[in-house]
């Protein structure tokens, strides 16, 4: 990987995901759960846990990247916009900058919803390349 | 900048990283010395280290510094 290296990926927001998110974890907020109660507060539809978006992460550093031998130091996630089911989201990641005296590289990425290109969330990861 | 001067901005990133205010670097301080300072916490010192000087350190470099004076000889060569 090199400075400046960018990558990408699409994500499906598929009430299959939203269904097992609440199974594992057990976050069954209204918010989450009550279209209803959603509107009531101001939005559309139920909201989508913000989490799921940390999973897409995790799959895209253990997947996604040209190497396996790589861990998560450290993450940053700031929550921009809300997203629901039926959403596709593009997750586009920039290598930021390299530390090579212990082999970190730091990425920044933004999630962006792919039917009007609102910043749904944006962080930085610190990642190490292990020998 | 001073060896001394290092040192105190050494112990206010250590600090900061590792969320121990009881934290007090010397010259001599070493890894076994800092019950939060391991290897996966290193790397986050050793990079915040950077940040926070503006330099560089190679990983031979890093393998060289024997204690917390060294390495801030290495920070200060580097300045």
């Amino acid at each position: 990987m090199e400075k400046g290296a960018a990558f990408s990926k699409e994500f499906n927001i598929t009430a299959k995901l939203h269904s097992e998110f609440l199974a594992l974890f057990e976050d069954n907020n209204p918010m989450h759960t009550d279209t209803a109660y959603a509107r009531k507060h101001g939005f559309e539809e139920k909201i989508m846990h913000g989490n799921i978006l940390c999973g897409f992460l995790s799959y895209f550093v253990g997947e996604c990247l040209p190497t396996k031998n790589v861990i998560i130091l450290s993450q940053k996630i700031n929550f921009c916009k809300p997203f629901f089911i039926d959403d596709i989201i593009d997750l586009r990641v920039i290598v930021n900058d390299i530390y090579e005296s212990v082999n970190l590289v730091e990425l920044k990425f933004k999630f962006i919803k792919k039917s009007n290109l609102l910043l749904i969330a944006h962080g930085k990861l610190e990642i190490q390349i292990l020998k | 900048m001073t060896l001394t001067e290092t040192i105190q901005q050494f112990n206010t990133i250590f600090i900061d990283i590792l969320d121990n205010d009881d934290i007090h670097l010397e010259e001599d301080t070493i890894a076994e010395d800092v019950e939060e300072w391991d290897s996966l916490t290193n790397i986050q010192l050793i990079v915040a280290i950077e940040k926070h000087f503006n330099i560089r350190f190679t990983a031979d470099e890093i393998d060289s510094y024997k204690n917390v004076g060294e390495m801030c000889q290495g920070v200060i060569s580097k300045l």
